[in-house]
């Protein structure tokens, strides 16, 4: 009796033992291997949206290569609605671009790059017109991405400050994709010369250019051979190659991509979900893909929910038009209607500059009261704080080419370019030549491109000092000062011993 | 309850003797203890069977044949007396406690231990001493209640997160919970709410523990191998014990209230300093801006003189927001038990309900708690035996669990300026607040809800089977099981929830466990001096956690407050994730009479989280104690009652990481243009593996003067090796980091424990026991020669210094404090200083400026029990001590801004100490604001910069008063009962410390937090 009892718990034991000890393999259900992940079109097709996606982020053109860069620049001034931006709009030590924005850009370069690996290795299943579309819109993203992070952290060819200090250069750049712990541990990359990047950008944009004309797919939210010719007309304005500026601008403005907007149209263009004149935007599909309240690019720059009904609150309104920017269009505020507690019953004045009518006042809801704002961002998406953002506007196009033909001595193509462009915003042409006519362009630039984030980098180019005495005394950023740049992540510096970080930091 | 149980007994007893002829002798049995009478004490006359036992006011009366002259009293726990009665019919004697028969026994990983055999370094708490304490879970009651136990609350939230560090913090990355046990069910504390803190703990009515064991050294905690690193917590729960069904009922009842309120500035005070930053700023029109700023300035302001304006600004009124939004709360706590059951059957049946608003409204925790417990006597061999708690807890969430939110009340409380008024004068909400915090908080409070509700089921079955007299086979099935639903609510009438017409959110999350334990169990003693015995077991827990949560906006009105109302579904979510464990597991012990004590055990070990390569590991561990006092030398001394020498080494493992951490993914994100996208989450790592743990403990164990002096001193060494670690990866190689095994991190300490009987005298009877703990913890090494990693803001890990503490189950040690010094203010300008590498005063520091300025992980810390008894009064003074811990308070520091950056309040002693003129030495900076905002001085750092915002945490507080009143037995038997107690307590009544936040107790980032409360409860027990 004993024994059959011995025997009954053992087996007991073994059954429980055995039924249970299986194995301990648990894979997880939201994920898969990153081994082969790319190998089949579907999923290269996903992992190339993600490189999109990293577009949207606040740190990047969800907010601050728009709002923070004018911030830093002498567009506007900020309300401390909300306290946000006015580091920056004053240049504090460190108030500049984030450490998110060089995390975010490297990861989305890292995506691109793994996209490459993997097309240049192949795709099973993926047609020859997959792959090229796929490379294509891969080396636009790579050198939109290069691109935006070396205009960022280092000087810009045209204007480079060392008297006494050596170039640190420009960023690091990695063309391989990183997927295993052996590159992760061991590549530290070091600075590419801005030279070799701006290189880069331009092998990756031609590339996509090739890749594009045959297999693009239409639309502004994607990358297309029209836009990589105008990111290119753009990138070359910047290194001071004004020649391929002049062919690329003409190549944009030949392409299928945009269309140039003038008068009343143009106006309404930014009334619309997807701008008319965009070549390449960033898009925000969904309500849940909006920045929000805090850090939207309508709500920094409106207080405004929607232009149906001023009253309803909409975001801070952190960050509005400068005396300059009021001066070019003749904002002032002005009461339409009584009661004056409405804000319904005020706008602005205008002058005949269309532009104007990308102002108007805001409410009241905020701290600092009613206030002139810019709505080039205000809801047009149908939801609120997720407007799609032009990256590329097919106008950028004429004031690239008249910069670039004004450099190369064609001073009368750039004068006639200027007042073609200036006859759609509605105002009388000009006559002027040498620097004057430099400082129009420049101007019609600053004009059509306010809170579209272009300023501060068309200051660096040339070299110029940030003059904003008009937020106090004596506020001026010389172009000598070290926080014209902004740090590397300290960590990245720490990190990598072959990486130096940028003078004064 | 020993008294009570004998009762039966003595009746019997005393009708077995009424026959007996001879004289009458009477009196009365006390306890030396505590002076009050021993009920169901036995009364033999020696030599015979006559005998009686004393009535419940401890009185006998005993018929003593003529020939006998001597009685033997005994008492269980007491020490037999004989009294010689001569001609006396009168006698009163007092029964001494025996200490030496008062055998504590200790639980164990899977087994119990006289504590005189025990070996490792354990703490036990007995659960009558955190009986109605109005916690909510019982990591909380821990604090300061062991040696080398540090618990902090999070925050106030009544039911929120417990931060429990047995020993250090032994993982940077990896976890620092320690594994706790459930009546043999391990369980997962991580609380996975979306909107509040739930801490899983709550789910246990904590007068439902019976006792806490702590394992605190490896070796003790080893045969738990894998899941030990961080010390392991046992909880026992009450059991049924066989008699007549016996009822206790237990009830309190009180109030929270907050300790502090924070003296900010009024509406004409914080005008005053506003107008006078923005002149020191250059604004030439301060006085209108500075009203401007609290949307106060006259239309007609470009017309009034500065004094004129300065009269406005004067005139405005100062609303106690504070006091509006923080508050006293109600608490409550009623509960009934019923043990009883025969010598084959036994029950323990109890339910409880438990209620406490926090100090901010509506934040609040409501549980209701079922348990049982069953074991049963099948035959002689086989026990068959269940526990089931069931549980539901429900909790008004708050606006956030922290963080610098408008809508946020603890933020905001404090810091929204003080002149706005919160209602009309209609009594409608005012709308129109001035300042940075635009919103009315109160409003926002009022309007918006939401709700988190846990159900939970721990519980288990257990059969143990006898296979010979010293051979045991048990098995234990478990389950953890919680099903947590949350909804939040932002009404459309507040400004968060205008511009969407309403939000509302609803989170689903579902988490099983399953356990399944076999051990066997033999023990025999060989020539009656070698005593061996040896445990083998087996072990496997399976986990999965799943979700499904949904997001919806365009609400028609603000009635409609549920998810499917909603016009447009902004998002659904849902996960599944998981993970399973087995081992195997030994453990044997020898002793020679007891005196010479070896125990070895070990365990092996496999988690699916890590890489294929290396999920197994090995866990062992060796102890030995000699119990000196049980040598002959010693054996009957009457100074030396106890005296123990111990020694343990053993090796635990960590597995809290994710559980998919060692894994290469793509998983999605970054949808585009509505197409889904995918990308890397993280890199593979085939050879991650274990986490481990090795600490040698020295100890000895002592007890002096019968045991009125008791006590132990551990000395540990506890290092972290192989460390699971987040290693940073550059970003530009595409990730964030990698989980590795490198790098150590060192725990060394001293823990002492001494628990007294200062006087025991005519009933009066004083009784304190104290605590210390100091921890050393520093990072040993970290990898490739590195000396550092960049933590979070101003924080770093190094080489050489400490961690700071991870504030939440699952998130990581920050660093140690790694930043710029501050030298106070400039005091011919007024600007703030810090010093440079070299030591000299800049205005602009630089990242090469930084030095160490320990972490948030205080090194000393402990408790301080009193308590005082005579007759039925009780008086408990429990305090409990904190010291070394540097911290930032965010909300702190919002407010050391003086509300230069932003539109906030201030606090009136910061204020004061501002610079103000030429020669003044403060730390404080002049208020300086340009008429843009900008709050830094030109060409200079913010105010806050650098070590400016740490603070030291050091704090002494009297944790615990309680006044209690045992009626005596006779007294309330007239009334029904057995047992009748009332007593009134405090908690937090007050604190030590010059802290100048709200609270020096708490962790993470300290803005927006809600600090813990005052308590204060009256509470009556009754049993019958």
């Amino acid at each position: 009796m004993k024994y059959i009892y011995k025997y009954a718990i053992a087996l007991f034991l073994g059954i429980g033992v055995l039924a249970t000890s299986c194995n301990l393999d648990v894979d997880p259900r939201q994920s898969i291997d990153a081994n082969g992940a790319l190998d089949t079109p579907d999923g290269l097709e996903a992992a190339l949206n993600s490189v999109y996606a990293r577009l949207r982020a606040e740190s990047n053109y969800g907010r601050d290569m728009f709002a923070l860069s004018d911030a830093l620049a002498d567009v506007g001034r900020t309300t401390n609605n909300s306290g946000r931006l006015i580091g920056e709009n004053n240049n504090n030590p460190g108030a500049h671009f984030t450490a998110g924005f060089w995390q975010n850009s490297y990861f989305a370069i890292n995506e691109a790059n793994l996209i490459l690996d993997q097309i240049s290795s192949g795709v099973e299943g993926a047609s020859a017109a997959q792959l090229s579309r796929w490379e294509g819109e891969a080396k636009f993203l790579r050198a939109l991405y290069y691109f935006d992070l070396v205009k960022v952290y280092a000087y810009i060819p045209t204007a480079v400050y060392e008297p006494g200090v050596t170039d640190e250069g420009g960023v690091p750049m990695p063309l391989e994709g990183s997927i295993t712990s052996d590159i992760a541990f061991t590549r530290n990359s070091p600075r590419a010369s801005v030279n070799e990047i701006y290189t880069q950008v331009y092998s990756d944009l031609n590339d996509a250019i090739n890749l594009l004309s045959s297999a693009g797919r239409s639309g502004p939210q994607y990358a297309t051979e029209g836009a990589a010719h105008g990111l290119l007309s753009r990138v070359a304005l910047y290194r001071g190659d004004y020649q391929n500026a002049v062919s690329a601008a003409t190549a944009a403005l030949g392409s299928s991509a945009g269309t140039v907007l003038g008068g009343m149209d143009y106006v309404s263009g930014w009334r619309a979900a997807e701008h008319p004149e965009s070549m390449f935007e960033v898009r925000i599909q969904l309500a849940a893909e909006a920045l929000g309240v805090n850090v939207s690019l309508q709500s920094s720059f409106t207080t405004l929910l929607n232009l149906d009904n001023k009253n309803a609150q909409g975001g801070w309104g952190d960050f509005i038009p400068g005396p300059r920017v009021l001066d070019f269009f003749g904002l002032s505020q002005v009461q339409i209607d009584e009661p004056g507690t409405d804000s319904n019953n005020w706008d602005v004045t205008r002058n005949d500059d269309v532009r104007g009518f990308l102002y108007t006042t805001g409410n009241t809801v905020r701290n600092a009261g009613r206030q002139i704002e810019s709505i080039k961002f205000v809801s047009k998406a149908g939801f609120a704080f997720g407007d799609n953002i032009p990256v590329l506007r097919k106008s950028e196009m004429h004031l690239n080419r008249a910069e670039a033909n004004y450099h190369l001595g064609n001073v009368g193509d750039a004068l006639a370019e200027l007042n073609a462009f200036k006859g759609l915003r509605g105002l009388e042409d000009v006559n002027l030549s040498g620097d004057e006519l430099l400082e129009e362009i420049l101007n019609e630039r600053f004009k059509e491109f306010a809170f579209e984030g272009q300023r501060f980098f068309d200051l660096k180019r040339y070299g110029r000092d940030i003059n904003k005495t008009y937020l106090s005394a004596n506020n001026v950023l010389p172009f000598e000062d070290f926080k014209v740049l902004p740090a590397f992540p300290q960590r990245e510096v720490d990190g990598n011993p072959n990486l130096n970080q940028n003078r004064g930091y | 309850m020993r008294k009570i149980l004998l009762l039966g007994l003595a009746f019997l007893i005393a009708s077995a003797s009424a026959f007996a002829q001879g004289r009458v002798v009477t009196g009365t049995v006390t306890s030396g203890e505590d002076g009050l009478p021993i009920p169901g004490a036995s009364v033999v006359v020696k030599g015979t069977t006559i005998g009686t036992a004393t009535d419940l006011d401890g009185n006998f009366s005993l018929n003593v044949p003529q020939a006998n002259n001597t009685l033997v009293f005994s008492f269980v726990g007491s020490e037999m007396q004989e009294v010689n009665i001569g001609n006396r019919s009168q006698i009163n004697v007092i029964l001494q406690p025996d200490t030496r028969s008062l055998e504590e026994v200790i639980v164990t990983g899977y087994g119990t231990q006289p504590k005189r055999e025990v070996t490792g370094a354990v703490s036990s708490v007995k659960g009558e001493l955190i009986e109605n304490l109005p916690m909510q879970s019982f990591d909380r009651a821990l604090q300061g209640r062991a040696a080398g136990v540090q618990v902090r609350s999070s925050n106030g939230l009544p039911g929120g997160a417990v931060n429990i560090r047995i020993r250090g913090v032994g993982s940077i990355n990896a976890g620092n919970e320690p594994l706790f046990i459930v009546d043999g069910v391990q369980l997962n504390n991580q609380a996975n709410s979306s909107l509040t803190q739930a801490n899983p703990l709550a789910f246990l009515n904590p007068n439902d523990i019976e006792s806490m064991e702590i394992l605190k050294d490896a070796a003790s905690a080893a045969i738990y191998g894998s899941q030990a690193a961080n010390g392991v917590v046992i909880i026992t729960t009450k059991k049924g014990k066989a008699g007549k069904a016996r009822f206790e009922f237990n009830a309190f009842a009180g109030e929270t209230e907050p300790m502090k309120y924070l003296d900010v500035l009024g509406g004409s005070e914080w005008y005053e300093m506003r107008r006078d930053a923005l002149t020191r700023g250059g604004d030439g029109i301060a006085r209108a801006r500075a009203l401007s700023n609290m949307g106060r300035l006259p239309s007609n302001w470009q017309s009034l003189s500065p004094e004129e304006l300065d009269a406005v600004g004067e005139a405005l009124p100062t609303y106690d927001w504070q006091r509006e939004l923080m508050g006293r709360g109600r608490l409550q706590n009623y509960e009934m038990n019923v043990s009883g059951g025969d010598d084959k059957t036994q029950f323990f049946l109890s339910g409880s309900y438990n209620y406490q608003e926090s100090s901010f409204r509506p934040v609040d925790f409501e549980r209701g708690t079922f348990r049982t417990s069953i074991s049963h006597k099948a035959n002689e061999r086989l026990t068959l035996e269940t526990n089931i708690n069931l549980s539901t807890v429900s909790q008004n969430v708050p606006f956030a669990i922290d963080g610098a939110f408008l809508g946020n009340p603890a933020f905001s409380a404090s810091a929204v300026l003080p002149h706005n008024p919160i209602r009309n004068e209609d009594g409608s909400f005012n709308e129109a607040i001035g300042g940075v915090l635009g919103q009315n908080i109160a409003l926002v409070n009022e309007f918006n809800s939401g709700s988190t509700r846990r159900n939970t089921v721990v519980g288990n079955a257990i059969a143990s089977y006898k296979i010979t007299d010293n051979i045991t086979y048990r098995a234990l099935f478990g389950i953890d099981y919680y099903f947590l639903q949350e909804e939040r609510y932002t009404d459309p009438r507040t400004p968060d929830g205008a511009g969407v017409r309403g939000r509302a959110s609803a989170f689903n999350d579902w988490r099983s466990r399953f356990i399944n334990t076999h051990t066997v169990n033999w023990n025999k003693t060989f020539n009656g001096v070698h005593n061996v015995s040896a445990l083998v077991g087996y072990e496997f827990v399976s986990e999965t956690r799943q979700g499904l949560n949904g997001q919806a906006i365009g609400f028609p009105t603000f009635q409609f407050r549920y998810i499917d109302s909603g016009a447009e579904p902004v998002f659904v979510g849902g996960f599944w994730t998981g993970y399973r464990r087995q081992g195997a597991f030994v453990n044997a012990n020898y002793n020679y009479k007891e005196k010479y004590l070896f125990t070895a055990t070990a365990r092996y070990d496999g988690s699916s989280r890590f890489g294929a390569n290396t999920q197994y590991g090995l866990f062992p561990s060796v102890r030995a104690g000699w119990n000196i006092a049980m040598e002959d030398f010693l054996k009957d001394s009457e100074i030396v009652t106890d005296l123990k020498v111990r020694a343990s080494w053993g090796r635990t493992g960590n597995d809290q990481i994710g559980n998919f951490a060692a894994r290469g993914l793509y998983g999605a994100g970054g949808n585009y243009a509505n197409s889904a996208g995918i990308r890397p989450t993280s890199l593979a790592n085939l050879e991650l593996g274990w986490e481990t743990n090795e600490t040698v403990n020295l100890g000895l164990d002592y007890g002096f003067f019968s045991n009125r002096v008791t006590g132990s001193i551990d000395l540990f060494d506890r290092r972290t090796k192989d460390l699971l670690l987040n290693q940073p990866v550059l970003w530009t190689n595409g990730f964030g980091s990698i989980a590795n095994n490198v790098g150590e991190l060192q725990n060394r300490g001293i823990e002492f424990e001494i628990g007294t009987v200062n006087i025991d005298r005519g009933g009066f009877q004083w009784r304190t026991s104290f605590n210390f703990t100091y921890i050393k913890n520093e990072i040993v090494s970290l990898f490739d020669d590195l000396e550092f990693i960049a933590g979070a803001a101003g924080q770093q890990l190094a080489v050489g210094q400490p961690v700071g503490n991870p504030p939440f189950p699952g998130s990581s040690a920050p660093g140690a404090w790694f930043q710029a010094e501050y030298a106070g203010v400039n005091p011919a300008t007024g600007r703030p200083m810090w010093l440079d590498a070299d030591g000299n005063r800049t205005y602009l520091p630089i990242a090469a400026d930084r030095r160490y300025f320990g972490s948030s992980l205080a090194p000393y810390y402990g408790g301080l029990n009193n308590t005082f008894r005579f007759k039925g009064f009780e008086l408990t003074a429990f305090f409990t001590y904190e010291y070394g811990a540097v911290v930032s308070d965010g909300q702190y520091n919002f407010l050391r801004e003086n509300g230069t950056r932003l539109t906030l309040n201030a606090l009136r002693e910061v204020n004061d100490r501002a610079w103000v003129n030429p020669g003044d030495m403060t730390d404080i900076p002049r208020t300086y604001v340009t008429a843009a905002g900008n709050a830094n001085e030109l060409r200079s750092q913010g105010r806050n910069f650098g070590t400016a915002s740490l603070l030291k945490a050091d704090f002494i507080r009297l944790a615990q008063l309680t006044v209690g009143y045992t009626f005596s037995p006779t007294l309330v038997r007239n009334l029904g009962l057995t047992r009748a107690r009332i007593y009134a307590q405090g908690l937090n009544l007050w604190t030590y410390s010059d802290y100048p936040g709200y609270d020096p107790e708490f962790v993470g980032a300290g803005t927006g937090q809600i600090p813990i409360t005052r308590n204060y409860t009256v509470g009556v027990q009754l049993g019958f």
